[in-house]
């Protein structure tokens, strides 16, 4: 369903990317997104926010977010929780259009301290960010 | 000499208040208290499956009922669902390694609390409860009738095609797949009405929530030292979470898993293969739901090494009527499961690399008082005792 719909917009968000001239003019709006939080590495900054906003325990939820820096190629998300050093059950699928990206099946089955690992790889280079989320 | 005697009494008896103190006050600190809150409240608001378009419907739970005790769908002619499924018995029965036709590598599942499951079968092979209850019918050692000879039966029998008609609108038809998996979901429609009941920790647990003493008094104070360790040191609560006490999840709980001499049960990883090679998913053509809303896990599934010798977090509620315990029936008792967990062999579970379950080491009161919690998860009352009526079976 998302996916279909993304990829109906990703030639409007192509469009958008390149009348945008600089992405911190609009990394700067994102700002504004409400609820989003930020995640700052050194190639990309990231901008997310779950669905639904709390991150449930043992059940699925899905992702958006949004990219400032370099275009990326592809972005992958991930689950891990460090003090038991397992992952996820779930491959999330991740819809990408331009700077802006959807990622469903996420399933944290566990509480406790988990991360948030967000891949994404471009011409630029690869990087890795990470947030960090405790569960109730 | 009597002030000695007089010193002794007065150091034990403060021995035993501080021992008893943390118990008896027993005043959960406000982490503690939150974690138990996250166990209910019970019961949990039920939903239909938008999967199955009989589901919720009383004409389909009657006719669920009718086939759930029928030995007519086994090709011996002796097997129904209720000869591993008793209702008097928690829904199981009673053996390590269930037995229909031919013994069978597991134990039998209880069915209670099913329409909250995320996965079904201690491999989580199936991913609704409709196609669960297709597996046993398919599988000679259970009662393998198959879906042409379960098709054949309900067209044939007078009785039978009435209930279909009745619940599905129309005579049982020609496709005989379709006729299978509608007898799947009429099982599922009287599958999901077995919910347990409220227990005593569901009445400690809210009044908790809502600062009644005098309620939480009545918890006895054996259950809440083992409530404790529950959700505390005993990390428990990381895979037996929430109002159902299971996160709906597998882990690899340091249970051996040999199926039989030199074969060993691959647990949640063929699980995983037998889902992707079913026809009977969320994902096939018999979902109901044309958005597939629940189809989410099947299609974002992971196979991995790890899965190896994983199965299901079992539900806890009612446990106590469900033994043995564990997938292949290893262990007899609640105190035998306390046990294992105390004395795990850690080398052994951590090659996965998973570090949740530790060796506990309990004293013999610590094992106990986990018991006496796990006693309290069950029902006050039993429902109302589940018996085909005399009027569905003979529907005209
Ligand atoms: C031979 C004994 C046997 C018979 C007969 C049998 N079952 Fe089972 N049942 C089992 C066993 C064993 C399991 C666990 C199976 C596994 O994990 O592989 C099980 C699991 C289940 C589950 C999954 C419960 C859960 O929590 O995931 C359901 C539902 C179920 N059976 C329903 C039925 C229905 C409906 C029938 C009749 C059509 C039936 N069973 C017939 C032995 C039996
Ligand atoms: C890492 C996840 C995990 C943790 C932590 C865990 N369990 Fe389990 N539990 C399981 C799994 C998985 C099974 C089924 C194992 C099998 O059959 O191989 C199980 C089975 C059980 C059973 C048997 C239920 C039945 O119906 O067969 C009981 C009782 C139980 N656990 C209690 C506990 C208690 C008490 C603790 C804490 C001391 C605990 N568990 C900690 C995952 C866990
Ligand atoms: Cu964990």
């Amino acid at each position: 369903m998302i996916r279909r719909r993304l990829r109906g917009s990703a030639v409007a968000a192509a469009f958008a990317l390149v009348l945008s001239a600089g992405s911190a003019t609009a990394c700067e709006r994102l700002q504004d997104w409400a609820g989003a939080r930020k995640i700052a590495g050194k190639t990309w900054t990231v901008w997310w926010l779950s669905e639904p906003a709390a991150i449930p325990v043992g059940a699925h939820f899905s992702v958006r977010f949004r990219l400032c820096g370099p275009p990326a190629r592809q972005v992958r998300l991930g689950g891990w929780m460090p003090d038991h050093r397992h992952g996820m059950n779930y491959r999330p699928g991740v819809a990408l259009a331009g700077r802006r990206g959807v990622a469903e099946g996420l399933l944290f089955h566990m509480p406790g301290r988990w991360q948030l690992i967000l891949e994404i790889a471009g011409a630029a280079g690869r990087e890795k960010l990470t947030a960090e989320a405790v569960l109730e | 000499m009597i002030r000695i005697v007089r010193f002794f009494q007065i150091a034990f008896c403060m021995q035993f208040i501080l021992t008893a103190l943390p118990v008896s006050a027993v005043d959960f600190t406000a982490a503690e208290k939150r974690k138990i809150l996250r166990h209910g409240p019970w019961p949990l608001p039920a939903t239909p499956d938008p999967s199955n378009r009989v589901s919720g419907n009383p004409a389909a739970v009657a006719f669920g009922r009718v086939l759930f005790f029928d030995t007519r769908l086994s090709t011996s002619g002796s097997v129904s669902c209720a000869t591993c499924h008793r209702p008097d018995a928690g829904w199981t029965d009673g053996r390590a390694r269930s037995r229909g036709q031919r013994a069978v590598d597991r134990n039998a599942l209880s069915l209670f609390n099913l329409r909250f499951n995320r996965w079904f079968g201690w491999d989580g092979a199936q991913d609704s409860l409709w196609a669960q209850n297709l597996r046993p019918l398919l599988d000679r050692r259970e009662m393998g009738i198959g879906a042409a000879g379960a098709a054949r039966l309900v067209r044939a029998d007078r009785s039978l095609s009435c209930h279909y008609r009745l619940v599905f609108g129309t005579a049982p038809g020609a496709d005989d797949d379709r006729v299978f998996v509608d007898l799947g979901k009429a099982l599922a429609a009287f599958l999901e009405t077995l919910v347990t009941g409220r227990t005593p920790f569901d009445d400690f647990r809210d009044a908790l929530a809502g600062n009644d003493a005098a309620g939480r008094a009545r918890y006895p104070a054996a259950a809440k030292r083992g409530l404790r360790l529950f959700v505390g040191r005993g990390n428990c609560a990381f895979c037996h979470f929430g109002p159902a006490f299971t996160n709906g999840e597998f882990a690899d709980a340091g249970v051996p898993h040999f199926a039989g001499p030199g074969r060993a049960d691959p647990g949640r990883f063929g699980g995983i293969r037998k889902l992707r090679k079913s026809p009977y998913t969320l994902l096939g053509r018999f979902n109901d739901d044309p958005t597939r809303s629940t189809a989410v896990k099947t299609r974002h599934v992971r196979l991995a090494h790890s899965n190896f010798g994983e199965f299901r977090v079992p539900g806890l509620r009612n446990a106590a009527l469900t033994g043995p315990y564990m997938h292949a029936g290893s262990l007899k008792t609640l105190a035998d499961t306390i046990r294992h967990y105390s004395t795990l062999d850690e080398e052994r579970l951590h090659a996965g690399g998973e570090r949740i379950l530790r060796r506990l080491d309990l004293s013999g009161r610590e094992q106990a008082d986990l018991v006496a919690f796990l006693d309290t998860l069950t029902e006050a009352e039993s429902g109302p005792k589940v018996e085909v009526k005399s009027e569905d079976l003979f529907c005209r």
